[in-house]
Order: C-alpha cells, then sequence, then structure tokens
C-alpha cells in the first residue's frame, strides 16, 4: 500500500532490555536536556516509539525510590555496528528527571526499549501539519525526519517563552517549513501554537497542498493543547492523530496503569494501542 | 534448566509441581506472552495469570497507578478479558512446557465458584490460585479476606468448585494473618499465598485529592517487603500447607529471605515492570545461593531460619 512509509506500524519494533552507557546528559535551557545514550543491540524504532529509562545512574545497587522507570520518546538514533546512540530531549520537571539529569558519562541507565506503536504514516502527497507543545517536540523529530523531502511537512511549535523551546536548530536543517509561537513573544509570534493551527489549515497555503490531496494533522502536547488541535482539525474534516503521555510502571501491557478514556467506552492503553491515537478516537473530556 | 551443579531446584507447592520455586505475581505479568521479548518463560517455576471474572471489565478511570517511597500504588480495578477469552485466547499462546496458575476473582461467592469450575479441567491450568483481597459487594465492600467467616465460605465453596489445587491469596489488611492461614487450611485449601498488596493512600497537596481516582489503593514493591517476610513467617507458624511469598522481591536473596521464613515458593511481582526479565534471574540466584551455602536442595531452605536463642 502507498501509505505503508514505514512497515510495520501498527506493531512497532520488538523491544529489548539494555544497560545502556551515558554518552553525554547535557542542559540546552534552563530546564531541558538533551542526553544521548550508547545501547548495545537496539533494534530500531519507528517514529512515535518511546523507551522506559529508569530513574538515574544505575549505581552499586539498583535504586528503588523513585521505583518506577519513566517513559520516554526516542527523539532520533544513530547506529554504527551492533550499537546505537539514542538521543532523549527531556525537561526536568519531577525526582525522576532530576535525577536522570545528574547521570554522568560513562555511567549506566537501564532502558526498555523501543515500546508502542509508530504513528500511523500519512498517505502519499498528503500536507503533513505537526503540532508541538513544550516536550512534546521530542516526539516528533522522527517523523518530520521521516517524512521531509516525500510530504509537504509543516512544523508548528508553542512553548510559553523562548527558554522553554528545545531543538529548533535541529528543525531548522531539515527540509520542512517550520513556524514557533511563543506566548509571550520572546521568539516566533506571539500567542499559542493552536492559532498556528487553525491558520495553516484555514489561510493561503503557500503552495504546499497538492491539489486534490488531503491533509494530516499529528500533534504532541500537553492534554489541553492537544484536545484543542483535535476540535479545530475535527472541524474541518482533517484527520488528526494525537500523541498521549501518561504515568507507566512497564510500558509494555502489563501493569493496565496508562488508561486512556475512548470515545466508545472503556479504555486504551497508551503504551501498547498508542502512545498515537486517531484524536477522535480518545474521550478528551475524562481524560486527566 | 536451572539446575546449576546438581542443585535440585523443584518444589511443590500444594500438588502443583514446579522446576523451581520462583513464580510471577497475578497482575504484574498479564498473559505471559507479554514477556516474551524478554525472558524465556521455562526459565520460571510458573507465573500466576492476570485474574480473571466470569466476564470481560474493563477496569477503573484514570489515574491507576502512583508512586510512592519504594513502591507503587495501584487501583486498576478488575480490567481483564474474562474467563473464556482467557481460555480461547490467552492460554494457546503461552508456550509448552510452561507451569500456568490461574488467578480467580469476583465479588460474590457464587461467581468466584462459577469461575473456578469453567478453568477447572482446562488443559495446562496447574492449579488455581483465588484472590481473597476484593470486595466483597454482599458484606458493605470489606475484603473477602478481611472476614474470617466470609474468607471461610469462600474457600470452602472454591473447593468443593474444583478438582485442581487451590491456593488462596490472603490479603495483609488483617490483624491476625495466622488465623486467616488457619481457616484457608481448615476448608481445604492446598496453600497459600501472601501478601497481596497492603491498602494504601497517597494524596496531592497542590489539589488536595487522591493521586488515584479511585482513591485508595494497593501498594506494593520493596517498601512492603519486611511486612511480607513478618506475614509469611508468622502463617507458616500457624499452618502445615505450602506457602508462597509475595512482597517486594527485586532479586534471589530476597527470594532466599522469604524460603527460609518459611515459604516453599515465591512470586515476583512489581520488579517485573521495572526489569521484565528479573523472574528468570531470580530462580538461577536462588540455585546459586543452594549451592554456595551447601544445600543439594532448594526445598531444605524452606523455613531454615536460625532464630536467636532465648
Amino acid at each position: 500500500m502507498a501509505e505503508e512509509i514505514w512497515e510495520g506500524y501498527g506493531e512497532g519494533v520488538a523491544p529489548i532490555r539494555a544497560e545502556a552507557e551515558v554518552v553525554r546528559n547535557v542542559r540546552e535551557g534552563p530546564s531541558s536536556w538533551r542526553l544521548v545514550l550508547r545501547v548495545p543491540g537496539w533494534p530500531g524504532f519507528l517514529p512515535g516509539q518511546f523507551a522506559m529509562l529508569s530513574a538515574g545512574a544505575q549505581q552499586a545497587a539498583r535504586r528503588t525510590d523513585p521505583l518506577l522507570p519513566r517513559p520516554m520518546a526516542v527523539y532520533r538514533a544513530a547506529t554504527g555496528g551492533d550499537q546505537s546512540d539514542l538521543e532523549i530531549l527531556y525537561k526536568c520537571v519531577g525526582r525522576g528527571t532530576a535525577l536522570l539529569a545528574e547521570a554522568l558519562p560513562g555511567q549506566r541507565v537501564a532502558i526498555v526499549g523501543p515500546l508502542g506503536k509508530a504513528f500511523r504514516p500519512p498517505r502519499s502527497g498528503e500536507r503533513v501539519i505537526i503540532v508541538a507543545g513544550g516536550t512534546g517536540i521530542a516526539s516528533v523529530y522522527e517523523l518530520a525526519a521521516r517524512l521531509a523531502g516525500s510530504h509537504p511537512v509543516e512544523v508548528l511549535f508553542g512553548a510559553r517563552t523562548a527558554s522553554d523551546l528545545m531543538a529548533v536548530e535541529d528543525f531548522e536543517a531539515l527540509e520542512i517549513s517550520l513556524r514557533v509561537a511563543t506566548e509571550d513573544g520572546s521568539a516566533g509570534v506571539r500567542g499559542v501554537v493552536t492559532d498556528l493551527l487553525e491558520s495553516a489549515l484555514d489561510g493561503p497555503t503557500r503552495g504546499v497542498d497538492v491539489p486534490g490531496s488531503g491533509r494530516r494533522v499529528y500533534v504532541c502536547g500537553p492534554t489541553a493543547m492537544m484536545r484543542r488541535c483535535a476540535e479545530i482539525a475535527s472541524r474541518r474534516e482533517v484527520p488528526c492523530v494525537a500523541a498521549l503521555e501518561n504515568t507507566m510502571a512497564c510500558g509494555f501491557g502489563v501493569c493496565l496503569g496508562c488508561a486512556a478514556p475512548l470515545q466508545e467506552g472503556g479504555y486504551a492503553l497508551v503504551c501498547l494501542d498508542g502512545p498515537a491515537f486517531d484524536a477522535a478516537s480518545i474521550d478528551w473530556e475524562r481524560l486527566p | 534448566m536451572n539446575e546449576p551443579q546438581g542443585v535440585d531446584t523443584a518444589v511443590d507447592l500444594g500438588g502443583i509441581s514446579l522446576r523451581n520455586p520462583v513464580l510471577t505475581a497475578s497482575g504484574t505479568f498479564g498473559y505471559g506472552t507479554e514477556f516474551a521479548p524478554f525472558l524465556d518463560l521455562r526459565r520460571l517455576g510458573g507465573f500466576v495469570a492476570k485474574s480473571l471474572t466470569l466476564e470481560p471489565r474493563i477496569g477503573n478511570p484514570p489515574p491507576r497507578i502512583a508512586e510512592a517511597p519504594s513502591g507503587m500504588l495501584n487501583a486498576i480495578g478488575l480490567e481483564n478479558v474474562g474467563v473464556e477469552a482467557f481460555i480461547g485466547e490467552k492460554l494457546p499462546a503461552i508456550p509448552e512446557g510452561v507451569t500456568v496458575i490461574a488467578s480467580v476473582f469476583e465479588t460474590e461467592i457464587d461467581r468466584y465458584a462459577e469461575v473456578c469450575k469453567r478453568l477447572t479441567g482446562v488443559p495446562r491450568i496447574a492449579g488455581l490460585e483465588v484472590n481473597a483481597s476484593c470486595p466483597h459487594v454482599k458484606s458493605g465492600g470489606i475484603e473477602f479476606g478481611q472476614d474470617p467467616t466470609v474468607l471461610g465460605r469462600l474457600v470452602r465453596t472454591a473447593r468443593q468448585a474444583t478438582t485442581l489445587p487451590l491456593l488462596v491469596k490472603l490479603s495483609p489488611n488483617v490483624t491476625d494473618i495466622a488465623e486467616m492461614a488457619r481457616i484457608c487450611e481448615g476448608e481445604g485449601a492446598s496453600g497459600i499465598s501472601l501478601i497481596n498488596a497492603v491498602q494504601a493512600l497517597e494524596v496531592d497537596p497542590e489539589t488536595r485529592r487522591p493521586l488515584l481516582a479511585n482513591g485508595l489503593g494497593g501498594l506494593s514493591g520493596p517498601a512492603i517487603r519486611p511486612i511480607a517476610l513478618r506475614m509469611v513467617w508468622q502463617a507458616s507458624q500457624a499452618v502445615t500447607i505450602p506457602i508462597c511469598g509475595i512482597g517486594g522481591i527485586e532479586n534471589a536473596a530476597d527470594a532466599v529471605k522469604f524460603l527460609l521464613c518459611g515459604a516453599t515458593a515465591v512470586q515476583v511481582g512489581t520488579s517485573n515492570y521495572l526489569q521484565p526479565s528479573i523472574a528468570g534471574d531470580v530462580a538461577d540466584g536462588i540455585a546459586d545461593y543452594a549451592v554456595r551455602h551447601g544445600y543439594p536442595r532448594i526445598r531444605d531452605l524452606v523455613g531454615a531460619l536460625e532464630l536467636p536463642g532465648r
């Protein structure tokens, strides 16, 4: 099928568990960090997949407090031989990420991944609009990178202020269109990223729409922002894919902790059925 | 497998023959196949599948889990595929040579009995574990395992409903675990598993709300291990039926502690989430311990705790 830009998006890649070596762990903003992990036997990953990282470096004894690993989007990976260097972008927001920020080069971090399903790829010729809020940008780099060249790709990136933006240079290096919005106007346009989405869908298309083909929105960020994007896309009958976040203990469908409520009733598991969902299938009202 | 230097690792858990004493706890190991990427299931003594109810259940609204010091709270709320889908779809997917114990969970005693009956005679099921920590609807939501009379009726009814070896998983939320263990033995249980998660509450002071949508949850993980060891020890002093020790096991040394305190076998629980291959390592590590300490048979470790003289 023409839409199968990456095979097996429904399954993803089978996961491994490994002790990864910290290659780099550098602060890039007031609270944003970029971690590079060297992972032996990493099987590769598809856009939208994530990994569970244990909180902090592995010392002489395994840490039990905090106990749970943290789900993190795989930002991108560089493979050489039978090991890969994985990049993870994260913000220090709690005890788990604060410990991760203390991990030094040469130390070990336990990783389980890649986990979850990949983003459903766009159809051939579809115009792709990727909306990211805050750390949501970490979930969409691989998507933008793999689609650049084959699809018209527009990335809309929003944050509260300029110093909250992450990885802008990486996106500028891609063959895509990038637009930034900050709430205080310290970078890009002043405003919220959902306004950028509305104008991208309604305004002049600057020649990127291929006549007769569709558009598709991908979104990752805070729940309220994703919900708003889902409404904006739905009102214009544009398919919208939302990548959800949730607390997880395992990441592979066993603890059943990451339930997301569905419109049709019942729950989906963010780790197994997602993280990316058809935004119209999610019951945003009941999503905490 | 798992017999380094001639150590006999086999144990008999109330009529369930296990190649080694390491099981995985219900609710922490799904239906088994989820762990195939990380672990050869045949390294385990066996596993206890996710608790089954008569009908499929969708579970509680989120948030369902929260972190606690060296542990986690959960209130998943009975989410499972139901007994028919387990027999028809999940069980056939489990590799041959893996010992499967089915866990039974319901809200009324008659319904427990129906699930037990349905599972009896199904090939591949080596035994049942009745989860007595579920709130009993007819007793106003108190756990089955918290009321001696209700627990007795539950075990008696389950015993009559199945010819399979019958384990009873006890709630730790009781004053006298020895009394509950004796009731199980008296009503014909083949063995007892303990402890289930400890009733707990965690709160967000900023929002002034419980962290879980359900309010209360069950605390599991290393935080509860010493409580579990104490209860296994007390139960083992009260009954002669075998005990399966559960509670915060992270490695082989932890598992050995439970054996020493009187457990015939153990179940690894929350650690499966963090380290999905850990149960196999625990099994190997117990055998290594036996070699190091000159025990030719792992079952000789059971109850070998040395108490200081008085």
